[in-house]
């Protein structure tokens, strides 16, 4: 099979589990205005849900449920009794705080399951490969790929069907008009922050069969995040997609090319998006 | 800012190098103190001064490391000179990465330095011919220090290179403390104050914001380089996350309001990490803590602390000393 | 309309446009500020006049349109530019440096005019500095003296609204840019001001100005251009607007001619 088809799956799969990492963070920030640097943190703690869950001998099914449910719970309670109180102070705070949630989530992440990684297999029914004529593919994969399909779908759906959709989007443009709104706003922005928690720590369940575990991998996500919103722009649901899908494929390209450099290519993407279009390719200008 | 003679700061960092060798048995975690204090110092004019908040304090700390233990490594250049070739190298490096990040404001540009100090991360892990990837660069030699081929301050003993360090932690000091109170450092605090009037009133805030930034990757450069020569080795680790959030750490928790504050904060982490990583491995957790304590509820850091200390000291002493309250504003 | 687009036109407003995305604040606007006088921009709320402020100051880029001065065209420059070639403003809504002295404020407004020697990171502010003495000059000027070592934040209102004229005059500019330099202040502040932008003329400034004190602007205006809808409606000496038809509509009753006669 052509080599260069199969890195430009790959790309995608690993452009769809970007998406999912990133829309969480893009969202927050538009809705709520607030800087999560602890976003990789929540990656963090999925993938490690995932292997702890998988070493209890939990069905890989229930994990990836009950990963991105954990988190998301754990994330609500932080919004409410710690974040809710910042959100009047200067972005430069929340930096600094979600920074220190960030550096304590890491540290006990290392003294629950030491500074070394883990390797996770994925689960019995995703091993294997795909076989469709010439395509010969892993399973596990094709199922990344299909989940982070299904993620989109459904966030599109919210934002564009419901109401709590139109308020996420309108708040996007104005945090005033939404307050006018009169609605529950701040039950409003405990569920997104929930949900971009949430989806940050499913990436994090996906991630770990492929590239196992370790405990500095939520910086890199971070970092990773960071990319996929300056490249796609921030605030922006299609951007995340548009931004992940660019990253991966061009992450993966760059591995057959020259391996080493796959990692450094994400970055040499963003400095040349950041050259021609400064506020991302669908971000506002 | 506020203090009638700045050069107070000057003496006490004058100070705090001299104390130094009278407190700590180790030359070489004294080196580190100041090394570190230098590092932080870079920050604060960022931080504290331009109002920049930099995750990419560890490209410049790293990329000054690699150069000066290269160009010992393969050149064997006087001392000096390559401690000074990794001030430039920090410099030409701050020039590219300010001049991409600071096209940004505010979170943005926090995220960028954040994003380029991974890539450089990558970069360096990538060449592994010229900077050892995984393994970084090792048995970097530590010449003396030679003027015109005369050995003026021989290095090997981890005092007598700590005495080196200590005299470029003075003059740093004393060139970063002019800085601050010059008419550019002056400047600067508008630019923090309200970005948008400075511009208004007639500077080209980018170009001042990078020129900040040049200085400051001069500066971390130089710190980078003087701790590889310290080490012998020039690690991976220099050019990593860990690093540049780490700097960021101590100048925060120091205190941004003054430079000294900066020492303070990098003694701080240095003497903790050194006393706590014994007893607890995981000692980075009380930091992540402290950040978060000091975020919310000591902005002015540890020196801020230390200043209310002082003043309620002196106000019970005087006891009776009327409590005036500062006047709000008054009706003209 | 202005027939006097003569020799002494100092700055020279065509056709300028400004456009957020699909709404138009300022449309197809005329203005010429000639030499030494004081030039009203009036009109209702939206009516675009900070947002033209915004445009011939260079706060905001402009969608369409030149714009003059002396004859060059400063359109294309950035705000920080037109500051040095003698274009400055003051704010509607206070934006002073908070946490710096206001002296410090001055001599930081002041030394605006020549940048550049602001980037000399060896060098101490001396006394004797142009910026400095500038900043004295000031201090006296708008009555802020005794409040020099004060920082801006802790001005009374009036002192702020003072502080924001006095900034903007620290760059020695060709046209002054005041918007709305009396918003909220008391009776005797609002005289004091209206004297001080008179007395500029006399000095030779030129002074573009937005307000809503109908009485300042009737009584020291010596142009008058009444904006609404982003457009210009009507554009003459202050006589001829306040009989005005067209005006009075556009304000929906006697508020115009508020004030003395």
């Amino acid at each position: 099979m052509n080599v260069y088809l199969l890195q430009l799956i790959n790309g995608i799969g690993t452009g769809m589990l970007y998406f999912v990492l990133a829309v969480g963070l893009s969202i927050i920030f538009g809705l709520l205005r607030f800087v999560n640097f602890a976003h990789g943190a929540f990656f963090l703690l999925g993938a490690y849900g995932c292997y702890q869950l998988a070493q209890l001998g939990l069905n890989f099914w229930w994990t990836l449920l009950l990963g991105p449910l954990i988190v998301g719970c754990l994330a609500m309670l932080a919004e409410t009794y710690l974040f809710r109180k910042v959100y009047k102070l200067p972005h430069e705070m929340h930096i600094l705080i979600t920074v220190g949630i960030a550096m304590v989530l890491q540290e006990v992440v290392i003294t629950q399951w030491g500074p070394l990684g883990h390797n996770v297999s994925p689960p019995e029914a995703l091993q294997g490969v795909v076989i469709w004529g010439d395509f010969v593919y892993p399973k596990y994969r094709v199922f990344v790929i299909g989940v982070g399909a299904m993620m989109a779908l459904i966030i599109a759906a919210v934002l564009e069907g419901t109401r709590l959709g139109a308020i996420v989007r309108a708040g996007s443009e104005s945090t005033e008009m939404v307050s006018l709104l009169g609605l529950n706003i701040k039950r409003i922005f405990s569920l997104v922050f929930a949900f971009g928690a949430a989806t940050a720590a499913l990436a994090g369940v996906l991630a770990a069969p492929i590239r196992g575990v370790d405990p500095f991998m939520g910086v890199e996500a971070l970092s990773v995040a960071f990319v996929v919103v300056v490249v796609g722009g921030m605030g922006s649901f299609a951007g995340a997609l548009v931004g992940g899908l660019l990253v991966g494929i061009v992450q993966s390209m760059m591995s057959t090319i020259w391996p080493p450099g796959a990692n450094l290519m994400i970055y040499v993407a963003m400095a040349t998006v950041l050259l021609l279009r400064p506020n991302g390719i669908l971000g506002r200008a | 800012m506020k203090y009638l003679t700045p050069h107070r700061f000057t003496l006490l960092a004058i100070m705090v190098a001299l104390v130094l060798p009278l407190t700590l048995k180790s030359g070489s975690l004294a080196t580190e103190l100041l090394i570190f204090a230098m590092a932080a110092l870079a920050c604060n004019l960022l931080l504290g001064y331009t109002g920049l908040m930099s995750f990419g304090q560890g490209i410049f700390y790293g990329l000054g490391s690699y150069s000066a233990g290269w160009l010992l490594l393969h050149f064997n250049l006087p001392l000096l000179l390559a401690v000074f070739s990794a001030m430039g190298v920090g410099a030409l490096a701050a020039a590219v990465v300010g001049w991409f990040s600071i096209r940004q404001r505010g979170v943005y540009f926090v995220m960028l330095t954040l994003a380029f100090s991974q890539m450089f991360y990558f970069l360096a892990y990538s060449l592994k011919d010229v900077t050892g990837g995984d393994n970084g660069l090792l048995d970097i030699p530590r010449p003396d220090l030679e003027i015109f081929g005369q050995v003026v301050l021989p290095t090997s003993s981890p005092w007598q290179y700590y005495s080196f360090v200590a005299i470029l932690f003075v003059a740093v000091f004393i060139a970063m403390q002019r800085v601050s109170d010059s008419v550019f450092g002056r400047t600067l605090l508008a630019i923090r104050d309200n970005e948008a009037r400075a511009a208004a009133v007639g500077y080209n805030v980018k170009a001042f914001k990078l020129m900040a930034f040049v200085l400051s990757g001069a500066v971390t450069g130089l710190a980078g380089a003087l701790h590889a020569i310290l080490a012998g080795i020039s690690p991976l680790s220099n050019i990593e996350y860990h690093i540049s959030e780490s700097i960021l750490l101590m100048t925060v928790i120091g205190g941004t309001g003054n430079l000294f504050a900066s020492v303070i904060g990098a003694a701080a982490y240095v003497l903790a990490a050194d006393w706590l990583s014994e007893i607890w491995p995981r000692w980075m957790m009380l930091f992540g803590f402290l950040l978060i304590a000091v975020t919310l509820y000591m902005q002015q850091g540890i020196w801020g602390l230390l200043e209310k200390l002082y003043k309620s000291f002196r106000q019970s002493d005087s006891g009776m000393e009327a409590k005036s309250l500062t006047a709000g504003k008054d009706q003209v | 309309m202005n027939a006097h687009a003569s020799n002494d036109t100092l700055l020279r407003a065509r056709a300028v446009t400004k456009k957020y995305g699909d709404f138009t604040a300022v449309s197809g606007v005329d203005l010429n500020v000639r030499k030494g006088t004081i030039h009203s921009v009036i009109g209702p709320n939206g009516a675009g006049k900070t947002t033209l402020f915004h445009t011939l100051t260079g706060s905001v880029p402009i969608t369409s349109g030149s714009i003059e001065l002396e004859g060059q065209e400063v359109s294309n420059l950035p705000g920080h530019r037109r500051v040095q070639r003698g274009l400055s403003r003051s704010f509607q809504v206070t934006s002073l440096f908070q946490n710096l002295t206001v002296a410090e404020n001055l001599r930081i407004a002041a030394q605006g005019r020549a940048p550049w020697a602001a980037l000399k990171a060896w060098r101490m502010a001396k006394t004797t500095d142009a910026a400095c003495l500038m900043a004295d000059a000031l201090l006296e000027r708008f009555n802020l003296i005794h409040v020099a070592g004060r920082a801006a934040g802790l001005l009374s209102h009036g002192q702020q609204r003072r502080l924001e004229v006095a900034m903007a005059m620290s760059a020695r500019p060709k046209v002054l840019f005041l918007d709305e330099p009396t918003s909220g202040m008391g009776v005797d502040d609002i005289n004091e001001m209206k004297e001080l932008i008179h007395s500029l003329k006399g000095e030779g400034y030129s002074v573009l100005l937005i307000e809503h004190n109908m009485d300042i602007v009737m009584s020291i205006s010596d142009t008058i251009t009444v904006m609404q809808l982003g457009k210009v409606l009507v554009e003459g000496a202050p006589a001829m607007i306040r009989n005005d038809e067209r005006v009075r509509t556009a304000y929906l009753g006697n508020m115009i001619t508020g004030g003395k006669n």
